[in-house]
């Protein structure tokens, strides 16, 4: 089950298995780092230019690019498994059939998995033919 | 445990903007990957985007982000000094002056962009 308690020493005693410790660690580690990438995501693409300009040519440009490449696909990645646990604690919360609560996560996780897989082919496996 | 005060709206703030982002992360992440078919679908898809109603979707998107990061950054502080949860009311309206000083910028531009009626074309 989640852990619910609000120091590290207890959360490390509340533990049922190592595993659900290491998500504990995780969520405040990607929830830091998600944090500076977003503010600088949004603030680039939202501040800095006009966001209904954005069209096929700026995300081609911009997903050609190594920096942002690796800069996406940081936030994919850490978003994609934060959020993903982040909805397992609520459906262990809110879902209380077992049935139901299985298939629920069955669903969700293929849906991240599939979403994972898409994100990643168009950062790295697609040539924009942007030079 | 909060007793449905400031820890209890936090919470359910957290959990509820959470929820949302994630919504919006695979809405964007499909949006964003149908480049790979080409500027024709990729522009249609955009242009249906920039509809003024997703505008408002967005502000709403951009404050749920910034509650669930500041927030976050509350509770970590929570977990992990000896006085964060005894001051967690404190860092709560911490979390809200930072709120608006970073949703500001974003309220004037997106905002003003709505009601300038320049949306796509």
């Amino acid at each position: 089950m989640a852990i619910k308690s609000k120091r590290y020493e207890e959360a490390r005693l509340e533990a049922s298995t190592n595993l659900e410790l290491y998500w504990w660690v995780f969520m405040r580690i990607s929830g830091v780092v998600l944090v500076f990438l977003l503010i600088g995501h949004m603030w680039m693409n939202a501040i800095l230019i006009d966001l209904n300009q954005i069209d096929y040519n700026y995300v081609a440009k911009r997903l050609s690019q190594t920096t942002w490449k690796v800069y996406d696909w940081l936030i994919l990645a850490l978003a994609l498994l934060h959020g993903g646990n982040g909805l397992r604690y609520v459906l262990d919360d809110w879902v209380r059939h077992p049935v139901r609560r299985f298939w629920t996560k069955v669903v969700v996780y293929s849906l991240i998995a599939f979403l994972f897989f898409l994100g990643s082919l168009s950062l790295f496996n697609h040539d924009f033919g942007v030079k | 445990m909060y007793r449905g005060r400031e820890g209890q709206w936090a919470f359910y703030l957290h959990r509820i903007s959470g929820l949302g982002i994630l919504v919006f992360l695979m809405l964007h992440v499909a949006n964003i990957a149908s480049a790979m078919w080409g500027p024709e679908v990729s522009n249609a898809l955009m242009k249906f985007y920039h509809q003024p109603v997703f505008q408002i979707g967005l502000l709403l998107l951009i404050a749920g982000v910034l509650y669930h990061g500041f927030n976050g950054l509350r509770i970590i502080l929570m977990d992990f000094t000896a006085w964060g949860v005894r001051y967690q009311r404190q860092l709560w309206y911490g979390v809200w002056v930072l709120f608006v000083i970073f949703y500001l910028p974003f309220l004037l531009k997106i905002g003003g962009g709505i009601l300038g009626g320049g949306h796509g074309d």
